[in-house]
């Protein structure tokens, strides 16, 4: 596994996340203390031996008060995975994580509630360049429901499926199955009516039009319930999801609603945040794969911001 | 989805309509067919028996808002938790008001 290297802003700062990533192996720390430069040069000696594989920045340090940080961690690490953690209640904006190229970032809160990731098993997972799937999200043995679709009309069948999968009393379960349907029709409609693209990149299908899965397009939605989370995944063979735009209709949406109306990827905007943890993989041209999970007693807000992993997978020559 | 209007309630002059079922792309005809029925300058639209509302269900209700917005206020009643966090984080509660709704008067 590659090694870990993570910045913060002070010792105040690190002090904040100790505890958090106290599990994480190959792990080195750096406090910039207001010396950005000597930081830099430290994570450079760190590394004689290689290049941190996953850089972990803290969102004291960036974008705020070092907004030219990734660039300048860039240069030296070209092949570095870069992770942005934040604590609940002051994420930072999107656009400069977007305009850096930034596809990892986890909010969670200090003291771990239901929904919040767990950063030990980000950082296990970035470093082995490894993507997320219905499976990683439950406990082993948790049984995992897969459709195909063969048409439109699945979409109302898959729905009712994934609500009986769900079933049980109380408000929770309630809000569950509620929340689980809007994700699963977000999920389908973007995939049967987002992902198909003509040549030049235009839509193939109109939103809501009856229509068949042409002969070589696969959808797959797969789902599956522990008891206390939701794991929701969609697979689309068309790959044309460009992981840059994930995260500019995640901007988009999230930077205020003077043209509301006209905005584009609002399903994905709505996804993101009705998940606790959102995931997508791309191989551009072959597949697209976007799903996340949700729990049960989730305490976080849907209007406030959440974290994302956007991955573009290699494809082996 | 079908919606219901009428002229009035108890109070004042209004437009009543409400929303049942799934409001998606197929809901396109009946949401844009509301604003030229509005006759009022308080428009009340009442989400009980509304179901899932999904992000093209959340597209037409904001081009319904958009223009009803110019010739009236609009109150949304009946939602459900799921309807107010989606409404939140949509900027629909930037067009029309959440209302608690009023109590049947007594016969």
């Amino acid at each position: 596994m590659k090694k870990i290297a993570a910045l913060f802003l002070d010792e105040t700062d690190r002090a904040d996340w100790e505890a958090t990533m106290s599990e994480v192996a190959e792990l080195v720390c750096l406090t910039v203390d207001g010396n950005l430069a000597s930081t830099l040069d430290a994570l450079l000696q760190s590394g004689t031996d290689s290049e941190p594989g996953v850089i972990v920045i803290s969102a004291k340090l960036y974008p705020a008060v070092y907004p030219e940080l990734v660039v300048r961690l860039r240069a030296l690490c070209p092949g570095a995975e870069f992770l942005v953690i934040s604590r609940d209640g002051c994420a930072p904006p999107l656009r400069p994580l977007l305009a850096d190229r930034i596809r990892h970032l986890t909010i969670s809160s200090t003291a771990e509630q239901p929904g919040d990731e767990r950063l030990p098993e980000v950082l296990n997972r970035l470093a082995r360049r490894r993507p997320w799937d219905t499976t990683s999200c439950l406990k082993a043995g948790t049984t995992v429901h897969s459709f195909e679709l063969s048409c439109s009309d699945d979409k109302e069948r898959v729905i009712a499926k994934l609500e009986r999968v769900l079933e049980g009393q109380g408000e929770e379960m309630e809000l569950l199955r509620q929340k689980a349907s809007l994700l699963a029709d977000e999920l389908l409609e973007n995939a049967m009516y987002g992902a198909p693209r003509a040549d030049r990149g235009t839509p193939m299908f109109t939103k809501g039009a009856k229509r068949e899965m042409l002969p070589q397009e696969i959808i797959v939605f797969s789902f599956g319930f522990d008891g206390e989370v939701l794991a929701l995944d969609l697979t689309d063979n068309w790959g044309s999801l460009e992981p840059d735009q994930v995260l500019e209709y995640l901007a988009l949406n999230a930077d205020g609603f003077q043209n509301a109306d006209e905005c584009g990827g609002r399903g994905l905007f709505i996804i993101w945040r009705f998940l606790d943890q959102f995931h997508v993989s791309v191989q551009p041209g072959r597949r697209t794969a976007v799903g996340g999970r949700l729990h049960l007693a989730s305490t976080l807000d849907p209007t406030a911001p959440r974290g994302f992993h956007i991955i573009k997978e290699e494809i082996a020559a | 989805m079908i919606t219901i209007p009428t002229s009035n309630d108890n109070s004042a002059a209004c437009d009543f309509f409400a929303l049942e079922g799934t409001i998606d792309a197929h809901s396109e005809a009946l949401l844009m067919a509301i604003p030229a029925r509005v006759k009022h300058p308080v428009v009340r639209f009442d989400f009980t028996n509304a179901g899932r509302i999904n992000s093209m269900g959340v597209a037409l209700l904001l081009r319904c808002f958009k223009e009803i917005r110019s010739k009236a206020e609009i109150r949304l009643e009946g939602l459900s938790q799921m309807h107010a966090m989606l409404f939140k984080m949509t900027g629909v509660f930037l067009l029309a008001t959440p209302v608690e709704r009023k109590k049947e008067a007594a016969a």
